[in-house]
């Protein structure tokens, strides 16, 4: 019998004000004198989901921004109630929906530690049981009888992380809460995590952004959008899927130059990326050539100009860096351009942009902007394809095995 | 009168379950309001004693007839069920409101924050109960075998502040008035209970001098409609007069609770389901 139901759930809120009470008034005299009433307008934050959880699956549940997952969770968690449909949840749940929720600033750490055990339930027995575990946890010990309001709020996600996770339920609701702490306290918890579902054969739901995170630790993954379950299988399948449409979506956007910094004579007037015949293309297979073209226009005379160019992520990593430092050159008035041309482009498929870098050699900055042209690098070669979003470009290396032979050795 | 029954149990059997949670908030809720105060909980007691002093200072102008008991011990013993009551209500109209964060983030049973919030104040009203012990001893009282009716008396108390706190904490999700208005109701109302004047004198001009002509005894009724008129009544009865209760002045505002906690609470219990998305 699977440990979680979800069936046909769907979710509206109404979008605007709260009623008023003159409205609610006049509504409940339309509604008794069978005269059509005041509606605001719906939104269905969940529509017609369905599925079901089978005890110790880890579940992750991806989806953009406003896809309906918090909602999910809040559902799952018995927060909200559904509009429509049902969920049935056959066990205890340990809500992690956002940690700290009862953290409150008046009381010591391990005060916090005691309310906040009685908040999501646990005997206090077991609490002073796990007192030492959950301190040493936390990394406080020295601040563990200090009030909570003068902790940093790092300090305050630690306490809570450390609070949550001692809690011994059957399904754990986890909602972004990997991304706390300093990276070395992220380790920490993201081992704790993988503890719990591993070994302690817990039933896991988790939400988050970060992909990769998710994809490492979860048996299944549902994706959703727009309230509606987009697909619902295997990590990498998901993954694959919705990095792909990220990345059309990044595309499709158009590309909205930012942080720009400009200097007066300086006119920037196109970029373009072109391919080896000099067409305009948006899409980059791998290994091909392509060209990135700056057209500017200089209101006064520069000397010793030089460009940088750099592609970037979505999360704006740079992965390339090409300049023409070494060899500078001075522009009179009017319309130039600068040209970089690279024979085989080596990143690999994703969604990337351009960063630019104007300036003379000594510094001056004539212009500045990240996220100049939007553009796909795809292959039709699968074994290239299928390493999107593993790595960002591939070593030109071979590869060599032999089993070692101990004797010659 | 079986419903009420019915919801009375689970009311106490969601207390029982939840004891360790209710504990833990009224703990917080008493250490957070005093931990930067010197007098800490003291500052709990100041307003019946205050209400106590101001009563006796009016009533050396106007003069209200107490019997043989003296009238401050008599008004005390009045505003510590009241001030109870009246706390509670207030309190338990907040706590949903107030715990805002908790209620989006973590489910429980809603009823806990304002039980919670009577809870509290019940660790107020012991420390009460210790001054009007000292008054008793100054005014050398002494208890007779009807304060066993005490308990029983705090209890129906209890039901009266939960029947309004659990519709005044749902209503004030939605409207927030609520939480403006109770306040002021419920000073008006302290003036329609016996706290400043006994129940006796009421009686007095009611029932015995009839002084509302036929209207009379629907009038005293309609006072004792007010559970608190019973209340007071009774607590100076078993605590100060060596009586038991008197049921005539207790009944009307029994049944009148009894038919308001369960639509109350089955009232807060429907809303429940929709907090987390209103708050």
């Amino acid at each position: 019998m699977p440990i979680i139901e979800v069936n046909h759930v769907t979710k509206e809120y109404q979008l605007g004000h709260i009623t008023s009470l003159k409205e609610n008034v006049v509504n409940s005299f339309r509604r008794l004198t069978g005269k059509p009433i005041y509606k605001r307008e719906d939104f269905k934050a969940l529509d017609d989901v369905s599925f079901s959880i089978e005890q110790g699956e880890v579940v992750g549940i991806i989806g953009h921004n406003g896809a309906g997952k918090s909602t999910l969770l809040k559902h799952l968690a018995n927060i909200s109630k559904p509009t429509k449909g049902s969920v049935i949840v056959r066990g205890s749940v340990a809500p992690l929906i956002e940690v700290g929720a009862g953290v409150n600033p008046e009381l010591t750490g391990r005060e916090n530690i005691y309310l906040n055990g009685a908040i999501l339930g646990i005997p206090k027995k077991i609490i002073q049981q796990k007192l030492d575990e959950i301190i040493e946890f936390s990394e406080l010990e020295q601040f563990i009888d200090t009030p909570v309001k003068r902790y940093s709020s790092g300090m305050t996600v630690k306490l809570g992380f450390s609070i949550a996770t001692s809690l011994d339920a059957d399904i754990l609701i986890v909602d972004e809460v990997l991304a706390v702490g300093d990276l070395a306290f992220q380790r920490k918890c993201f081992d704790r995590m993988e503890n719990l579902i591993k070994r302690q054969g817990r039933t896991v739901l988790i939400v988050g952004h970060n992909i990769r995170q998710l994809e490492q630790i979860c048996m299944r993954m549902i994706m959703l959008d727009k309230g509606k379950i987009a697909i619902d299988g295997k990590p990498n399948e998901v993954c694959t899927k919705f990095i792909q449409q990220s990345n059309d979506k990044i595309k499709s956007q158009q590309a909205t130059a930012t942080n720009i910094e400009q200097s007066d004579e300086f006119e920037l007037i196109k970029v373009e990326l072109l391919d080896d015949i000099g067409a305009n293309i948006e899409k980059i297979a791998y290994h091909q050539a392509f060209k990135i073209r700056v057209v500017f226009n200089l209101l006064q005379s520069i000397k010793n100009l030089v460009c940088f160019a750099s592609i970037h992520t979505a999360d704006f990593v740079q992965i390339t860096a090409n300049e023409t430092y070494i060899t500078p050159k001075d522009f009179a008035i009017g319309c130039h351009f600068f040209e970089m041309v690279c024979p085989s482009l080596t990143v690999l498929p994703g969604a990337y942009s351009v960063k630019l870098w104007i300036g003379t050699v000594d510094g001056q900055v004539k212009f500045v902007a990240n996220n100049l042209v939007n553009f796909q690098v795809f292959s039709d070669d699968y074994s290239i394809a299928r390493l999107q979003d593993l790595g960002l470009f591939q070593l030109d290396a071979s590869w060599n095995s032999d089993s070692l032979n101990p004797e010659v050795a | 009168m079986l419903e009420s029954q019915i919801i009375m149990i689970k009311i106490v059997k969601n207390c029982y379950n939840y004891r360790e949670l209710i504990a833990a908030l009224v703990w917080k809720n008493i250490v957070i309001r005093y931990k930067q105060s010197y007098l800490g909980i003291l500052w709990a007691v100041l307003k019946p004693i205050m209400l106590m002093l101001i009563f006796t200072l009016v009533r050396s102008f106007v003069g209200i007839d107490t019997g043989n008991i003296p009238y401050p011990i008599l008004t005390f013993a009045a505003l510590l069920p009241w001030v109870f009551f009246q706390e509670s209500a207030s309190e338990g109209v907040t706590s949903v409101t107030s715990n805002a964060s908790l209620i989006k983030k973590i489910y429980f049973p809603r009823e806990v924050f304002p039980i919670t919030a009577m809870v509290t104040k019940i660790v107020e009203l012991v420390i009460s109960f210790g001054i009007l012990g000292a008054m008793m001893i100054y005014y050398q009282m002494m208890p007779t075998v009807y304060a066993i009716w005490v308990p029983a008396v705090i209890f129906y108390t209890m039901m009266v502040a939960l029947g309004i706190s659990f519709f005044g904490a749902a209503i004030n999700v939605y409207y927030r008035d609520m939480s403006q208005a109770l306040p002021v109701v419920l000073s008006l109302l302290m003036y329609g209970s016996p706290v400043m004047y006994p129940l006796s004198l009421v009686h007095k001009k009611l029932i015995e001098e009839q002084a509302a002509g036929h209207w009379s005894n629907d009038l005293y009724t309609l006072y004792t409609l007010n559970p608190l008129a019973g209340i007071i009544d009774s607590f100076q009865r078993v605590m100060l007069k060596g009586l038991p209760p008197d049921f005539e002045a207790l009944y009307p505002g029994m049944v009148l609770t009894l038919v308001i906690l369960p639509i109350s609470y089955l009232y807060f219990k429907r809303a429940e389901n929709w907090f987390a998305d209103v708050i």
